[in-house]
């Protein structure tokens, strides 16, 4: 049951730090309110404030920069993250993520923000971002801060917002030449949260083919989105083989802290983690090769 | 405290005064008495509440009413024109695309918001459509007949 | 030969279409009455305890509440729809003394809203005593297991056994003997609209419930006993229901509490289960533990089985006592083994009671069946379709003391699928085709809710301007019983479907009708139906004869609103001028038909049964051990079909809950508590999951059924398990015995293969 609550909806961004200011530790956020809603619904959040973001059109947007780096708005929805022509010309990885992201009816109204704020390590968003070294804007009423997106998380369904504070933007770097990214998730209904992730972002280089860089992102394996950089160590600066991608999938699998629930055994987290890295790997190369 | 909330429903507009924490599936039932549109869940999973919100399928158990303020609704019973069925629930009878209904007016609402935004879509786009809308009793299958008729123009609306 | 046929036979749109596609249909869920009041359950958090006391005061101080009743408010009647046997009516529902699992109702609340409804239950303070609880059958079943009924030893709930010849000295002269073992999981089955209900207690003392329901004349029956009231001052109405499954013929929680806090208040009350209820604190599928052994002899034929099954019932008995029979029943299907023995034991357990679920131990049975008739197809070299048929019941075989059975069309399906899967069985590496059969009933035969009544009843009225109102018992939630019968009607009558009114909601206004359930609907009360039409066809033909004069003696028949003489069918009269005719002759009298159906000497089981033979094909992803379904093809005999757009849609939605059921649907629990109670983390198929369905009818004819109709729909689930674990097994070579078939457990299988395949080397 959802408690009785204060609500107002702000029209612009500098009138909801202002808000945030003034009500500290007693409001919560709405955004789309696809996750927020369930956990209000199921009395597990009970704020006396929500503040309603949805309508800041202001935070709302996909546009590129001079330096070709991609911005969105944190309440850009993934629908319009899914079909935006820009992202699917040049970031198409995150189109396809998006594209697999719950339903159609739930990318139509939740935000990139809103997601990536509620801190599910199971989250789609998140480890695309951080292949794709995205940072983020938080900003608060005393100022902007600029942060990694992979330093973004702390815990289960916890980040580093503070109270008073709000995430504005996502930026995407302008991805490398020969560099391919790669994302998929496991699971056996296919629009479920994955019960692993992974993404890899792999960068050629244009002489002879090895690997230049490397950013292996595991989701669902840890407490937040995680990169195995042990995997890491061993591809960089070598020509990736088979037997090499297999062994990434090996450490990343040890790297990784999986729990055990009702989906899956952390044992089986594990295995699936192994295969995957070995797969979305050599996805990532193939894709690092065409680029 | 309530708060005024002003939104157009099938064509008519309404001004209410809610409760902040009403959600939008409540206004539509509750306070206008359409309830074509249904809940089945808690966990904003089954779909059965999906209207058509500014063009979009969304699903009205998972939006505040407030947030819907001055917004265009098409629910379930807005689809049939004058009196007139509209050409995807004459297919879902054709095809005996529902058997026990609950999850009808949802199905329908995502598919006419897929009939707008995409007049030709794929196969898997069908299906990716209601993906979010659970049918425990048809398989689906006659679902994405009915939807892919339409498409392929075999109705014509009626005038 | 559908041909002959006006009606039946053709694609029609359902009845209830118009009102499902535009949303006007109002279900128990929809309805608000003036007046009316908010109920909420108060449940048990614990699997077994006692109850000490219960303190209501400070929920009844709440504004808005305005009444809660307990245990103490009722007359202390145990309630159970096996009434033949009074020690199997072992649920009192709002509990007096003692929960038996988590979810058991201990209180209820009337108030002015949901919201306070709900606020109140928090504040009803229970003082329970935690008593031992036990969860796993086997468990139950030791000495010194926590005791959770008085009358029953060791928790055995219910035995059964079924049994003609020798089996032990029937495996001496086997040649091939095979001895595995089985276990079957739980399920929910999801309707899309939950258990609810509307009771509104008028101050005549008479009650009205309306109840999404598969039967309202049990209800009605049930809810009286447990009220203490006549019968007939109950009634119940079913408005348009979002779904049975099997979870919605027993007298549940939201229907009895309503009833009581409205028989306080002489209001209407509404109390409808949230989606968290549904899962933990209704009935649902039968998990079982199963041993079975087999042997065959080298010239093929299957000539011993036996089978020992222990299923978790739950806290209370439901519905258990007929799917233990059934299993026991399926068992032996559908193949002509000459030696058979089933035990059958079903013991209570601190979780929620397991019932029906579609297939009502069908499913279970034929998973553990299907897979160890292709385990001694591999050990005799034969092919899997091969040792099936070889072996199948035919027409006119008598299972032993069993069943007997007239039509069946499983040979037709073996050819069917041979000729469908023709060129496909050839298969890339780690894809695999499983194949899978079944024999389904078309309604029960034992009488166990000790009913006086026939199984089925309809009554036919026809008016001046020829529109016919159908009454029956049927309660369509969602199979399309409404449509079957009305075309039944309308095909005996001689009319168009659009000249029929079904009736069938309503205890007061329809004959009794033991429900839709078992797959009783098409055979039984479609027998019914066909049967009151042709009493009021024959009051219309006596009529017409007299006014037609023919010379010699001519058969006279309907259709197309034309009364015709068989013959001569280019003579005929209208039927609308005949029926305004039979009217004024009868001194105004409406016409009215009547019919009725009851099995007479038709064995133990059920008259009449259906027969599919499905072929799945699955691809294993053999590193990570998921598995996908490619296509499910099901090929089937169901007789004479009546609706085939209807038939259809039993073929595609069997598939998708069987499916579920064997590959992704599960309740795991801890200590009573089920871990998923919510739609998202209990999984279910999608559009998107979806295979390619394909059904195939094949042409039979079954004289016990209306136009030689028989059940489609139930039988269609229970094959795929089996079906889909054999698929598995061709694709990769493991066989999962467990259910459901998760990635998990094929990867551990693949392994544990992989391991033992090194240590052989």
């Amino acid at each position: 049951m959802i408690n009785d609550f204060d609500y107002i909806a702000p029209k612009t961004l500098k009138e909801t730090l202002t808000l945030l200011d003034q009500y500290r530790e007693d409001y919560k956020i709405i955004a789309g309110g696809q996750s927020l809603l369930i956990m209000m619904r199921q009395g597990l959040i009970k704020p006396n404030y929500l503040i309603d973001i949805h309508g800041i059109s202001e935070l709302n947007y996909i546009k590129t920069d001079f330096k070709k780096r991609l911005r969105i708005g944190a309440l850009t929805t993934h629908r319009a993250i899914e079909r935006s022509p820009v992202i699917k010309k040049s970031f198409s990885v995150l189109a396809e993520m998006e594209n697999r992201l719950a339903s159609v009816q739930t990318r139509n109204w939740g935000s990139i923000g809103g997601n990536l704020c509620h801190g599910d390590p199971a989250g789609d968003p998140a480890p695309v971002l951080i292949a794709l070294n995205a940072t983020l804007t938080i900003t608060g009423v005393h100022g902007e801060r600029n942060i990694l997106v992979e330093d973004f998380f702390l815990d289960y369904f916890e980040t580093v917002l503070e109270h008073g504070e709000l995430l504005s933007e996502i930026q995407v770097p302008t991805i490398p030449s020969n560099t391919g990214i790669a994302y998929t998730k496991f699971n056996v209904i296919e629009s479920d949260m994955a019960i692993v992730g992974v993404a890899i972002s792999i960068t050629l280089t244009s002489k002879d083919g090895h690997c230049e860089d490397v950013r292996i992102v595991l989701a669902n394996s840890a407490p937040k989105p995680m990169r195995a950089k042990q995997a890491e160590d061993l591809l960089r600066g070598k020509k990736i083989t088979d037997h090499l991608l297999k062994k990434a999938g090996e450490i990343s699998s040890d790297e990784a802290d999986p729990i055990s629930d009702i989906h899956a055994s952390a044992e089986y987290r594990r295995e699936l983690v192994k295969v995957l890295v070995k797969r979305v790997g050599e996805e990532a190369i193939t894709r690092a090769k065409k680029s | 405290m309530r708060k005024e909330l002003r939104l157009t429903v099938n064509g008519q507009p309404y001004e209410l005064y809610v409760k902040p924490k009403t959600l939008l599936v409540e206004v539509l039932r509750n306070n206008l008495g359409l309830t074509g549109t249904k809940r089945s869940c808690e966990s904003s999973s089954c779909g059965v509440c999906t209207v058509i919100l500014n063009g979009m399928a969304v699903k009205s158990c998972s939006i505040l009413a407030l947030q819907a303020d001055g917004a265009e609704i098409t629910t379930v019973e807005g689809l049939a024109n004058d009196g007139k069925l509209h050409p995807l629930q004459r297919a879902f009878l054709d095809y005996g695309a529902y058997q026990c209904g609950f999850c009808t007016a949802g199905m329908l609402t995502s598919a006419k918001a897929l009939l707008d935004e995409n007049t030709k879509p794929t196969e898997e786009q069908i299906r990716e459509a209601i993906d979010g809308n659970i049918c425990r009793c048809t398989g689906y299958n006659s679902i994405i007949r009915a939807m892919t008729a339409v498409m392929n123009g075999e109705y014509k609306e009626e005038k | 030969m559908s041909d002959q046929y006006a009606v039946i036979g053709k694609s029609h749109i359902k009845v209830d279409g118009h009102a499902k596609v535009t949303g006007s249909a109002k279900y128990t869920f929809d309805m608000v009455l003036p007046n009316m009041l908010y109920g909420k359950i108060l449940r048990s958090p614990h699997p077994h305890a006692k109850i000490l006391k219960i303190d209501t005061s400070l929920a009844e101080k709440m504004i808005g509440v305005k009444a809660i009743v307990t245990g103490k408010d009722t007359l202390g009647h145990k309630n159970g729809p096996w009434r033949r046997f009074p020690e199997l009516c072992d649920e009192e529902i709002l509990c007096r003394e003692k929960v038996r699992y988590i979810g058991d109702p201990v209180a209820a609340v009337a108030a002015v809203d949901e919201d306070t409804a709900e606020a109140a239950i928090d504040l009803i303070d229970v003082e329970y005593e935690l008593l031992q609880a036990v969860f796993d059958p086997l468990e139950a079943m030791k000495e010194g297991a926590p005791k959770l009924h008085e009358h029953a030893e060791r928790n055995i709930n219910v035995t059964r056994r079924i049994e003609w010849g020798d089996v032990n000295e029937a495996f001496e002269k086997c040649d091939y003997i095979l001895e595995d073992q089985f276990h079957t999981s739980s399920q929910a089955h999801l309707c899309m609209e939950t258990h609810g209900a509307i009771a509104d207690f008028g101050y005549d003392g008479k009650l009205t419930v309306w109840t999404s329901t598969q039967s309202n004349y049990y209800i009605q029956v049930l809810l009286a006993g447990m009220l203490g009231m006549r019968e007939g001052d109950v009634r119940v109405i079913k408005p348009p229901s979002g779904g049975g499954f099997g979870s919605k013929f027993e007298l549940d929680s939201a229907q009895f509490c309503s009833a009581l806090l409205s028989q306080k208040l002489r209001r209407p009350v509404k109390i409808i289960l949230t989606r968290e209820e549904e899962f933990t604190a209704t009935k649902r599928k039968t998990p079982m533990y199963y041993y079975v052994k087999v042997g065959a002899q080298k010239n093929g034929t299957l000539l011993a089985k036996e089978v020992r099954v222990v299923t978790e019932g739950g806290a209370y008995t439901a519905m258990g006592s007929t799917a233990l029979y059934l299993t026991g029943f399926y068992s032996c299907m559908p193949y002509k083994w000459a030696h058979y023995r089933y035990d059958g034991y079903r013991v209570y357990t601190n979780t929620a009671p397991t019932s029906a679920l579609r297939g009502f131990g069908a499913p279970q049975a034929y998973f553990a069946g299907e897979s160890m008739i292709d385990m001694l197809a591999a050990e005799m070299k034969m092919d899997s379709i091969e040792i099936r048929r070889k072996n199948a019941v035919t027409p006119h075989y008598e299972v032993p003391g069993q069943a007997y059975i007239q039509s069946c069309g499983l040979n037709e399906c073996y050819d069917a699928i041979e000729k469908y899967m023709k060129g496909r069985w050839k298969l890339p590496p780690n894809r695999g085709i499983g194949i899978g059969n079944y024999a389904f009933m078309s309604g029960g035969i034992f009488n166990w809710f000790n009913t006086p009544y026939a199984f089925s009843a309809a009554m036919v009225k026809i008016n001046i301007d020829g529109k016919v109102d159908l009454f029956t018992g049927a309660c369509d939630t969602g199979q399309g019983s409404d449509t079957t019968l009305a075309m039944i009607c309308a095909e005996e009558l001689g009319v168009h479907l659009e000249d029929i009114r079904v009736h069938a909601e309503d205890t007061d206004l329809g004959p009794a009708d033991l429900g839709s359930w078992g797959s009783r609907e098409t055979l039984m009360n479609g027998n019914a139906v066909k049967m009151a039409a042709a009493d009021a066809k024959r009051q219309l033909l006596e009529f017409a004869y007299a006014k037609m004069k023919p010379n010699v003696v001519y058969d006279l028949d309907i259709k197309d609103h034309k009364i015709y003489m068989v013959d001569r069918p280019e003579r005929y009269v209208s039927y609308f001028d005949i029926v305004s005719d039979v009217i004024r002759a009868k001194e105004g009298q409406t016409i009215i038909g009547r019919g009725h159906y009851t099995p007479h000497r038709k064995g133990m089981v059920s008259p009449a049964w259906s027969f599919g033979v499905q072929a799945v094909e699955v691809e294993v992803d053999p590193e990570t051990g998921k598995v996908k379904l490619i296509e499910i093809v099901t090929a089937h005999d169901c007789g004479q079909v009546i609706n085939p757009i209807g038939v259809l849609g039993q073929v595609e939605g069997a598939t998708m809950l069987a499916a579920g059921g064997a590959f992704c649907e599960d309740q795991p629990m801890d200590n009573g508590k089920i871990l998923n109670p919510s739609i998202g983390d209990y999984k279910v198929l999608r559009s998107v999951d979806m295979p390619k369905t394909v059904g195939i009818e094949v042409d039979t004819y079954e004289p016990e059924g209306p136009f030689g109709a028989k059940e489609a729909g139930e039988g269609l689930t229970s094959s795929t398990a089996g079906a889909m674990a054999n698929a598995v097994y061709n694709a990769v070579s493991v066989r999962i015995r467990d259910l459901p078939i998760t990635p998990g457990k094929v990867l551990k299988a693949l392994k544990e293969k992989k391991e033992k395949g090194k240590k052989e080397k």
